[in-house]
């Protein structure tokens, strides 16, 4: 298989990934896109590892995303119940305060 | 020895500046600076009357090379006059304390009179004209506010402003003469004058003056006629001053100031000046100038006795007879009898002062009488009448001045009036042809004088006191009294000046001691140009006319006696009829009664013109100066009011401009923070994205 499939796929993951965060109006959404991302980088990592002898530095760097992607999801999910109770809404078209 | 002069000036002076502020005890402190001054004067002269005259010179003031200076002289005439002056204005002082009781404005009335006092001592103090010149002034200027003390009342406002302006038109000539003796000899001061004078020469026609200043040769050179008028010029001011025709008219106007003003100024000292200058400038009059005064003091010696024969009012006649007199003391000035003069004028300052006195003790007698029911005018002799009985003290003193007015033997007035016709008649000898005009003219003022001064005499003190049959009440006459004290020791003293011993225990004027006292100088005038002088006229001469003109002046004087008696003793036709007279009778009396005419003149000639050129110039003031200064005004208004468009169109305008492109750029930027996060993720991605791009290629 040749190689650069493996970067397009993670490519294309990011790029759904990003499209998913700037389209979507719900902020929970938005975090599903934010970990599409991560795994899409998770991905490029993974492929790169295969390039190591021992075929385990980009692996035990995706390991460590994967935890911090999950301590960051629950950090941004607490973040979005305190915004959630602040403004009543989960619609980010309406969380616009910080307009100029 | 300054000092005693300076004292002199200082301490009327002091009375001015005080004198207001001391309100109600004004009078009497004065009064008593005066008393000072007086001794002061009497001590001067006892001491220095045999010394040489006394010169003292100060440096003023220097204007480029030209230096100025002052200078005091203390020669006998000073003496004189400064004890003349000091002693009337004593007793004007002391008088004034009754005759203004009443008066709420006393303080400055006794501070007028302290300013009048200093400005006439510094006329007779300094020997040098600019002096003489700024306090003849001063002079002037006390006369105007004094004249126009009661200035509430209209006529006396007005009779002051004419006082001072005839006073300054004879002094255009005064300062001509000033200027003219300045170009000439390059100083004000008399001693130089009358030391270059003698230096000075006329050659051809031209007077030339040759002198060193300052190390310097000069020579100055002028027409020969420039002499002369120097001498006209300076007579001009005396003219004004001394009320000779033409600007005599001011002198009866101002009797609407009160009556012991009338006595100091108008009688006594102002009036004088003009005669003291004379005596001054004497010897550097030539014959020409001195012709023309001869002649003006004649003329208005005659004028002014025909005015005096037919007023109504006290001081009226009073006022004219003094124009009279000071119309012989000028004359005599002319004919070069500087002695007879002088002595005229001692002897005339205590006798007029006196009849002035008397005359204010009667008005302000009389005007005791006045209530509401009774309103009358205290000067009118209408009113008067028979006051012999009511006011023995005051009648037994005017009978005395008025004898002396009239120049009778036995009194003071006497010996002045017959030097002076005496020295009159010998220059017209001398001089022939057509001067003996003034001679006729002086002779018949002598006449005229007696007249109206027993006319005065008649209607005053003899006859039935008028006042209670006009206003119908008899009460009137038994209120009537003789003044107190402090009026009658003024008066007394000066009768007992106005008798003839005191001037000498004889009938001939040339032993009087006046007359030994006072020698006539000589001229000082290039001899071609000076007139012959009387000192040079052999004794014999003077003997030989003596007896002759005796004789006239008694004549006529009897004469003019005897038909005033005949016309206004009592129960005489005039005498009855006077009471009823409103309005002058003939040619003569409409003639005598508006002092032939004089102010009608100059109403209709000149004051007509000066009122129209008045009014002229007020309406170019009105409305050409002030038309373009309002103008002007308006054009800023409008100016300041394009200014305010402006500022507010382009100025602000401006800055508004400035204020609205800001922001609108800050809301053009700040419409980029649209608060909505994932555009903010989107934009950094895409500029990341660009980023990388430019950095791998």
């Amino acid at each position: 298989m040749p190689f650069d499939y493996l970067l397009f796929l993670g490519a294309l993951l990011f790029c759904i990934g990003l499209f998913v965060v700037v389209t979507r109006k719900n902020a929970i959404m938005v975090l599903i896109g934010i970990e599409l991302m991560l795994n899409a980088a998770n991905i490029n990592l993974i492929a790169f590892s295969s390039f190591d002898p021992n075929a385990l530095q980009g692996q035990v760097f995706s390991l460590f995303i994967i935890t911090v992607a999950a301590a960051e999801a629950a950090v941004g999910l607490s973040i979005v119940v305190k915004v959630y109770k602040y403004f009543q809404t989960a619609d980010l078209d309406k969380i616009n305060e910080l307009k100029g | 020895m300054i000092y005693w002069m300076i004292s002199l000036l200082a301490i009327p002076f002091f009375s001015f500046l005080t004198s207001q502020k001391l309100g109600s005890k004004a009078p009497e402190w004065a009064t008593l600076l005066l008393g000072l001054n007086t001794l002061l004067a009497i001590y001067l002269t006892a001491t220095h009357w045999n010394s040489a005259a006394l010169t003292m010179r100060g440096h003023w003031f220097k204007v480029g090379e030209s230096q100025i200076t002052y200078s005091f002289l203390l020669d006998r005439l000073t003496l004189i006059m400064s004890v003349i002056v000091n002693f009337i204005s004593l007793l004007v002082h002391l008088f004034s304390q009754e005759y203004m009781r009443k008066d709420k404005a006393k303080p400055r009335y006794y501070a007028f009179l302290g300013l009048f006092t200093f400005s006439m001592m510094g006329i007779v103090l300094f020997n040098d004209l600019l002096f003489i010149f700024i306090f003849w002034e001063l002079v002037g200027l006390s006369s105007y506010l004094l004249i126009g003390f009661w200035f509430e009342k209209k006529s006396a406002s007005i009779a002051a402003n004419k006082a001072f302006i005839m006073n300054r038109i004879g002094d255009i000539g005064f300062i001509t003469g000033l200027m003219i003796l300045y170009t000439q000899f390059q100083s004000f001061d008399l001693e130089v004058i009358k030391s270059l004078m003698i230096d000075s020469e006329i050659k051809d026609g031209n007077w030339i003056a040759q002198f060193t200043n300052n190390g310097q040769v000069i020579i100055n050179t002028l027409d020969g006629r420039w002499l002369s008028a120097a001498g006209i010029a300076l007579f001009c001011g005396a003219v004004g001053k001394s009320a000779q025709f033409p600007l005599q008219v001011w002198l009866p106007d101002a009797m609407e100031g009160p009556t012991p003003v009338s006595a100091l100024i108008h009688a006594a000292t102002m009036v004088a000046a003009g005669v003291y200058l004379l005596a001054r400038v004497f010897v550097i009059l030539d014959a020409q100038a001195l012709e023309v005064v001869a002649i003006v003091g004649a003329i208005t010696a005659f004028m002014a006795a025909i005015a005096a024969l037919s007023q109504f009012d006290i001081k009226k006649v009073l006022a004219y007879s003094t124009i009279s007199q000071l119309g012989y003391m000028v004359m005599a000035m002319g004919i070069g009898a500087y002695t007879s003069g002088l002595f005229h004028l001692v002897t005339h300052a205590f006798f007029k002062a006196g009849l002035f006195l008397s005359a204010g003790i009667i008005i302000h007698q009389l005007h005791k009488l006045e209530s509401k029911d009774v309103m009358f005018n205290a000067q009118d002799m209408r009113v008067m009448g028979g006051l012999r009985k009511h006011m023995p003290k005051t009648f037994f003193c005017f009978l005395i001045f008025a004898l002396a007015l009239a120049g009778l033997p036995g009194f003071s007035g006497f010996l002045s009036k017959d030097a002076i016709l005496l020295d009159l008649a010998v220059w017209a000898d001398i001089k022939g042809g057509g001067f003996y005009i003034p001679e006729v003219l002086a002779f018949g003022t002598v006449l005229f004088t007696s007249f109206y001064t027993l006319r005065m005499i008649l209607l005053i003190f003899f006859g039935n006191f008028r006042l209670p049959v006009i206003m119908k009440n008899n009460e009137l006459s038994k209120e009537l009294k003789d003044g107190n004290w402090i009026m009658m020791a003024p008066v007394i003293l000066l009768a007992g000046l106005s008798l003839g011993p005191v001037f000498g225990l004889t009938l001939n004027p040339e032993h009087s001691w006046f007359v030994e006292a006072m020698p006539t100088p000589i001229y000082l005038v290039p001899a071609i140009y000076a007139a012959k002088s009387l000192v040079n006229v052999s004794p014999e001469t003077f003997e030989a006319l003596h007896g002759l003109v005796n004789a006239v002046s008694m004549g006529l004087a009897l004469i003019g006696i005897v038909i005033g008696y005949l016309a206004y003793k009592p129960n005489a036709k005039l005498e009855q009829e006077f009471v009823e007279r409103r309005e002058p009778r003939g040619l003569l009396g409409q003639v005598s009664f508006y002092h032939w005419y004089q102010d009608a003149f100059y109403t209709k000639a000149i004051l007509k013109f000066v009122m129209l050129k008045a009014q002229a110039l007020s309406w170019f003031d009105k409305h050409v100066i002030d038309g373009f200064v309002d103008g002007f005004a308006k054009s800023q208004v409008i100016f300041a009011h394009l200014i305010k468009w402006f500022d507010r169109y382009f100025v602000d305008g401006l800055v508004h401009l400035t204020v609205l492109t800001s922001g609108r750029i800050g809301q053009l930027t700040r419409s980029i923070q649209s608060g909505n996060v994932q555009a903010y993720i989107l934009t950094s991605f895409v500029f990341l994205i660009l980023l990388m791009l430019y950095l791998v290629f």
